[in-house]
């Protein structure tokens, strides 16, 4: 299943990824650390985490549900240095400094307003690496979201829009999927940042018109030009959490496999 | 000399589940229209008043001159007291420019202002080695007159109130002759002596600002920084002078950035606590421990934050009978702190409410005073803000640069040579911001008026003193602004059926003469307010000791309860509503001393002036040697505008040595229309000469 979502997210031509360890043991570790984190065990957690990652550093799973421990165990500079340590032996892995940005993001809420900025800028650094690496629509959609976070004096919410866009086209390739409302909300709101308020509603609406029972398009939809405004702000305030919990990329293909037991996976 | 930074934020991003943010449509209360074509409550005086001077910011001439002009957009301060024992509240302003004066605005009873600061003596107190930065007013000695502390960078002055209209040097004497490098004072009576010990936050280590001899004195970092000036206590003997007591009472342990200190019994147990705001890190909390000392209880009641408090000042918002505590810290598009509205939760801790109350973005804040100005008793904000407003340009991305430059993977970094920080040029930072005018709904939430008022100045606010300069029974407001001229906003309030309000000035022969620290509890209808007599809080500027109250459409107060610094109980009441009370200590009512209600509301008819008689005494033909003083009265109604300057006039005389008018006048005396009446023709009055005693 992971492969099927790797294979959504990567349409350029990928390079080969590090020999993975066996597959078991990776699932193993994993299992391990479930069963430790819904026993509260959350250091146990993290050093079986920490294994399954090490098997598998371009999972996305594994290093998603890592962090979400890290982030309940509040020990945001372990996995700093995890991921240090993963990418520099994982040069070519794309989704591990995708994580490895996550995990800066991870502790913004945490820091001091000027410590954000400073963490926000090396999440930024990690996350286009990663789409150095390999341009996929999620590492696309997050470097352009991330810099819809940064003042507008900085002028970088133009190329937030630029990576969103890639984001876009890529989705209108792939099987649809839920969580692609989101690139519909991020991209309006990097066209109303960037002064295109038409372009914006336009985008929302279109969003809506294909996911008409999501809420932040609807918001966007229905809100006066008054309230877009406070609307749109809200969502980028770096003091409150966001959620870099990945669960839902997976969570689509099970539900998908679920309704077909029966249907072929798709491979490679 | 100055330095404040404040920056950055903005964050990454991400989410694959995030979860949007509801956004609540600015509600619009009953009773507060959103297009109200009422004419606005304050009307900006300054320049009829005569206070219209601006203020010039330090300039330096060392090997840092360059980056620490950036910086240096304070010392813009006000402070408010009767230093001549008139009646009416006079100004102290201060200047940083080596060149600049400070002034003295002797308040002349018509909303007019004499600066009075060159005869006094305390006008030129900028040199090359000392810039003015706060001043408070203090009565060190016990004698009935506030005398004169100038918080400087540098070394601070001390002036003794002679009681003619001068000051003396009493620095030296005092034990007060320290470099400090203060940017506040405050003084309260923290061991119940009877005495006022003074509280000075420190902003720079003790370094020659004008002279360093070493580039290491800035912050070293945004949001831990520990290398400031820190906090000093100096005890008040009692003999005119001061001992360093900042060890001993336990405060030596913050060695932060202080930029304000406010005093207030937040657990009503009789002695005052103390709440520290700090730049680059966190603000402190210590609680008197009524032996002498304190405790340091950051962590449990207020929690650790990284942000960069400006300013302290008390109130019951909620007139839940606890005081709690408006910080300022610095929110704008590249760094979102939020104020703090610490409510008191009773049992030790706070919880900030600043988000629920949408008192959370007044942009890069400075003072903000409560204050009640519409008397629906209920105790409203006023927040002044923006740090430069220069060019276009905008030096956020300059110092962003540096930051990233100077930082670790980690965000560490050691910022504190100053040569490390970009030079400000002629770039803006945060600047043009608004002012604004919170009115306290139902101690639930707050909604800004300041547009409707007029009191929305967008210049580079400091300092905030609040205190009713026309004793009109309404509380007006003196603004000190960095490199601009001062507002002076008169409040036209219509006084009336809901706008009811009572005031006390307190005074004790037994604690503080002026009660620094006293609490009144005034209930009507059910409900009780409580006030304090606070020594100094809110940043760069002092308001007036006098306690006013809002009572709305209560015609009197069901009763007073005053808890005096020493500890007595003073219970007081029914009072009628719209008068000015004098309470001493141990002492029965004498009855009010001033009432505006005798005055048409909305009229120009007012208390004009209260003070000693500017022409000489005449001949005493042997009797004991008085002093004259003369209490006018502006013309109301018809009369007003005719240019006859004055309906009613009493001059007394009293014995000399006396000191204020308060001390003597007695209460039928003033703004009583037994006494004056204001509807009879202007010549019968004026002139009127009285024997008191």
């Amino acid at each position: 299943m992971l492969l099927i979502l790797l294979l959504l997210m990567t349409p350029a031509a990928s390079p080969p990824l590090p020999a993975p360890a066996a597959a078991s043991d990776a699932e193993a570790a994993y299992r391990q650390a479930q069963q430790a984190r819904r026993e509260g065990d959350l250091e146990g957690a993290m050093e079986a985490f920490e294994k399954a990652v090490r098997a598998q550093p371009d999972s996305l799973r594994f290093a998603s549900e890592y962090r979400m421990t890290v982030i309940e165990a509040e020990a945001f500079d372990r996995a700093l240095a995890f991921f240090e340590e993963l990418t520099a032996e994982n040069p070519e892995s794309a989704h591990a400094f995708l994580n490895y940005g996550y995990a800066y993001v991870d502790k913004i809420p945490a820091a001091g307003s000027i410590t954000q900025v400073l963490l926000a800028n090396n999440a930024l650094k990690h996350f286009t690496r990663s789409v150095e690496i390999r341009p996929t629509w999620i590492g696309l959609y997050t470097r352009g979201s991330s810099y819809l976070f940064w003042p507008k004096i900085f002028n970088r919410a133009p190329l937030g829009v630029a990576d969103l866009e890639r984001a876009y086209a890529m989705q209108t390739e792939m099987a649809k999927q839920s969580y692609h409302s989101r690139v519909y909300v991020s991209l309006g709101d990097g066209y109303f940042k960037t002064d295109q308020p038409k372009k914006a509603r336009q985008v929302w609406r279109q969003g809506l018109e294909e996911f008409p029972s999501d809420e932040a398009l609807k918001q966007r939809v229905e809100a006066s030009d008054e309230e877009l405004a406070q609307l749109v702000d809200s969502g980028y305030d770096p003091n409150v959490r966001v959620s870099t919990d990945l669960r839902e990329l997976w969570r689509q293909e099970q539900a998908d496999k679920a309704s077909a037991p029966n249907q072929e996976e798709d491979r490679p | 000399m100055m330095r404040r930074t404040r920056f950055l934020l903005f964050a990454v991003l991400t989410p694959l589940s995030s979860t949007l943010a509801v956004v609540s449509a600015t509600a619009v209360f009953a009773g507060e229209k959103p297009s109200d074509s009422r004419p606005p409550w304050f009307e900006e005086r300054a320049s009829s008043a005569g206070v219209d001077v601006p203020h010039r910011n330090r300039t330096f001439d060392n090997p840092y001159a360059e980056i620490m002009q950036g910086y240096t957009a304070l010392g813009a301060s006000a402070a408010v007291a009767d230093f001549d024992g008139d009646g009416l509240p006079d100004l102290y302003v201060t200047d940083s420019s080596q060149e600049g004066r400070n002034r003295l605005w002797r308040n002349q009873g018509d909303f007019t202002f004499q600066d009075v600061a060159g005869k006094a003596g305390v006008a030129r107190l900028n040199d090359a080695r000392n810039a003015s930065a706060d001043a408070l007013w203090f009565d060190y000695d016990n004698d009935a007159r506030p005398d004169l502390f100038v918080v400087r960078f540098g070394h601070s002055l001390l002036f003794r109130n002679r009681g003619d209209g001068t000051f003396q040097d009493v620095t030296r004497k005092a034990g007060l002759d320290d470099r400090q490098n203060a940017i506040c004072a405050i003084a309260f009576d923290y061991d119940r002596d009877g005495w006022l010990d003074l509280f000075l936050g420190r902003y720079f280590s003790d370094v020659d600002l004008f002279d360093p001899d070493t580039p290491r004195f800035f912050p070293e970092n945004m949001e831990t920084a520990q290398n400031g000036g820190g906090l000093r206590l100096y005890r008040n003997r009692g003999d005119g002078t001061f001992e360093d007591a900042t060890s001993e009472a336990g405060l030596a342990s913050h060695s932060g950035w202080t930029l304000d200190l406010g005093h207030a019994d937040f657990d009503n147990d009789g002695d005052d606590d103390l709440y520290l705001a700090a730049d680059f890190g966190t603000d402190r909390f210590f609680v008197n421990n009524g032996d002498g000392s304190f405790s340091d209880r950051t962590e449990e009641a207020i929690g650790i934050d990284t942000k960069k408090g400006m300013n302290v000042d008390w109130g019951d918002y909620d007139n839940d009978g606890l005081l709690d505590v408006y910080v300022t810290n610095i929110t704008d598009d590249y760094m979102r702190e939020g104020n703090f509205l610490w409510r008191n939760n009773g049992d030790g801790t706070f919880y900030d409410v600043a988000r629920e109350t949408e008192t959370y973005d007044t942009g890069w804040g400075w003072a903000g005073k409560f204050l009640d100005y519409d008397h629906d008793g209920w105790l409203d904000l006023y927040v002044v803000n923006g740090w430069v407003s220069a060019g276009q340009e905008s030096y956020v991305p300059v110092i962003f640069e540096m930051l990233i430059r100077e930082a670790d993977d980690q965000g560490q970094m050691d910022l504190s040579d100053v040569r490390k920080w970009p030079a400000m040029g002629k770039r803006s930072l945060s600047g043009y911001q608004k002012s604004r005018l919170f009115h306290n709904r139902g101690g639930q939430v707050f909604v800004d008026q300041a547009s409707r008022h007029g009191l929305d100045s967008s210049r580079d606010g400091r300092g905030i003193a609040v205190a009713d300069f026309d004793n009109d029974g309404r509380l007006d407001l003196f603004v000190s602004n960095a490199g601009a001229g001062p507002h002076l906003f008169r409040n036209r309030r219509p006084l009336g059926e809901e706008a009811h309000w009572i005031a006390f000035e307190l005074r004790s022969p037994k604690s503080n003469r002026f009660a620094v620290g006293a609490q009144v509890r005034v209930e009507t209808g059910g409900r009780t307010q409580l006030r304090f007599v606070d020594g100094g809080n809110g940043f760069a500027s002092q308001s007036s000791t006098r306690i006013h109250v809002g009572l709305g459409s209560a015609q009197q107060a069901d009763s007073v309860e005053i808890r005096w610094p020493s500890g007595h109980r003073q219970s007081l009441g029914p009072l009628p509503a719209d008068r000015l009370y004098r309470v001493t200590e141990g002492q029965p009512l004498e009855g009010e001393v001033g009432s505006a209600q005798d005055v048409p509301p909305d009229s120009q008819a007012g208390l004009l002036r209260q003070g000693p008689l500017d022409r000489p005494d005449p001949p005493n033909h042997g009797r004991p040697a008085h002093r004259r003083h003369i209490t006018q009265y502006r013309p109301a109604g018809p009369e007003a505008g005719r240019g006859l300057g004055v309906i009613g006039a009493s001059v007394v005389e009293v014995p000399l040595g006396s000191k204020s008018p308060l001390e003597w006048l007695p209460a039928q005396m003033l703004l009583r229309s037994d006494h004056f009446d204001l509807s009879r023709p202007v010549n019968r009055q004026v002139g009127k000469r009285e024997r008191l005693r």
